[in-house]
């Protein structure tokens, strides 16, 4: 009897605000809400921009916008040649045999798109406030969590890996520098996604693995770092766009048994 | 003259969420962590990018040389195998399907060195340029991977002694100034795990052989 008083009077007073104070209400805790995030986006951010360094970031971007141009044209040469490959082999059986080789070989080197089963983790920097005697670093995603997440999705069967559309290919290191990673030495900016393709049920061997509940604990449970997943039915990786032109190293091919001779006059 | 104080409030606050809603939707987009770093990593990673642009132009120049003489061949009428040999043997060598010689380090671990520090060995060797790498003579390819405890690591299943080599070709100084620099990866296993050692040598050739592994992909197919 009292509980129905008490409800009552408290809806009296609710129907007596004004509704331009409710809408008050409404915008100053969007405006709170905002307020943190823009303050969590930051940390740690921010910290260090200052005008003296404005040339420097202004030249980073504008290697970044070449990069990314030039892994195109990369890309869109290797298409071309591949189809003249293709296109010139007519009935030459040692030369279809040789361009089915050289398709192998670009599959096997990740410079072939594909597509197929898989999974999608998306690796995010940490919401939670570090702890006083905390390193601020801890709360976000590192090259060693990329590289641990590479190595899982290794392990449980992955054949192709993208992290971001940077392809993993034999020579890809991961790196840090002051807080943003390399791969490829193309920058990745957060959130980071590694797309694998693999077996079915490439997930639950991922999350099945001691590995990864060791990473798990270490990285979610103890600084917050948010580990999503995807499992789409198809999961795209692109081509590495990088250099395949080896400077130091040099193919010495096992036994090379009879070794047919060129044809036509190339 | 109440109503419009509210209202002005209310415009004032609206007009302050907007400027907001724009800045951290800016943030997000540009999603640049660049403001974060120092001036000196800034330079670092200027020069990471330019090394990384080098190698794309200097891939473009030989692709474009590849596609012209593909093209002036077939408007001959030439059928060349001798270049498609060429290039199935630098694309085999990359991917590790081919053994390869050249100069680079030898790096000698002996104690009871972990996984994840000997996956940041080979990061590192990466990352100063190494073309192909060994571990106790397996080849390292995409998928390969050291794992296991404090000296219980193995590489494709097969454990590792004690010492084991890391062979890596790749320029010699270049590979032998990152690993032994200041802060880098030998002085970091030094500080962190006194038990265990890790000795570079430069070398000027090595041999390193192809993998067993099959990389043919069987679950993707290539996206036309």
């Amino acid at each position: 009897m009292a509980a129905t008083g008490i409800r009552a009077r408290i809806g009296e007073r609710l129907r007596a605000i004004p509704s331009w104070q409710i809408t008050l209400g409404i915008a100053l805790l969007g405006l709170g809400f905002l307020i943190a995030a823009q303050l969590a986006t930051e940390r740690p951010r921010i910290r260090y921009t200052t005008q003296e360094r404005a040339p420097l970031i202004e030249t980073a971007l504008d290697l970044q916008r070449q990069q990314e141009a030039l892994s195109a044209q990369v890309l869109s040469l290797r298409e071309q040649i591949q189809a003249l490959e293709q296109a010139g082999e007519g009935t030459n059986a040692a030369i279809r045999l040789i361009n089915s080789e050289l398709e192998d070989a670009r599959l096997a080197a990740g410079l072939i798109p594909l597509r197929g089963t898989g999974v999608i983790f998306q690796l995010e920097d940490s919401f939670a406030p570090p702890g006083a005697d905390a390193n601020d670093v801890d709360y976000l995603v590192s090259a060693r969590d990329l590289r641990t997440m590479v190595e899982e999705l290794w392990v449980g069967g992955a054949e192709a890996i993208a992290i971001n559309g940077e392809r993993i290919v034999p020579t890809t290191s991961i790196i840090d520098i002051g807080g943003v990673i390399l791969a490829n030495s193309a920058y990745l900016s957060p959130p980071y996604q590694i797309a694998a393709i693999g077996p079915e049920d490439l997930y639950e061997r991922v999350v099945g693995s001691p590995g990864f509940a060791d990473f798990v604990r270490a990285r979610q449970e103890a600084y917050g770092i948010r580990i999503g997943y995807l499992e789409p039915e198809e999961v795209d990786v692109p081509a590495f766009a990088g250099t395949v032109t080896l400077r130091n190293a040099r193919p010495a091919p096992p036994a090379p048994a009879a070794t047919a001779a060129p044809q036509g006059g190339g | 003259m109440r109503r419009t104080r509210n209202q002005l409030t209310i415009a004032a606050v609206a007009f302050i969420l907007g400027v907001l809603v724009v800045s951290q939707l800016r943030a997000q987009a540009s999603g640049s962590g660049l403001g974060a770093m120092s001036s000196q990593d800034l330079t670092v990673f200027v020069a990471n990018l330019n090394t990384g642009l080098s190698q794309r132009r200097q891939q473009i120049a030989s692709l474009e040389r590849d596609l012209q003489t593909l093209s002036d061949n077939q408007d001959r009428g030439i059928v060349s195998l001798s270049g498609v040999r060429d290039e199935l043997a630098s694309i085999r060598a990359f991917a590790g399907l081919y053994p390869v010689v050249g100069p680079g380090v030898t790096v000698t671990v002996a104690g009871p060195i972990d996984g994840p520090t000997m996956e940041d060995l080979i990061n590192e060797l990466r990352s100063a340029g190494a073309e192909a790498i060994a571990v106790d003579g397996v080849r390292f390819v995409a998928g390969s991977v050291v794992s296991g405890g404090p000296g219980e690591v193995a590489v494709e299943q097969q454990p590792l002694g004690d010492p084991f080599e890391v062979s890596a070709i790749g320029g010699s100084e270049t590979l032998t100034g990152s690993l032994t620099r200041n802060g880098g990866i030998v002085a970091q296993v030094a500080a962190t795990s006194p038990d265990v050692s890790l000795t570079v040598t430069p070398v000027t050739r090595l041999e390193l052989p192809a993998t067993d592994r099959d990389l043919v992909p069987e679950h993707g197919q290539p996206r036309l």
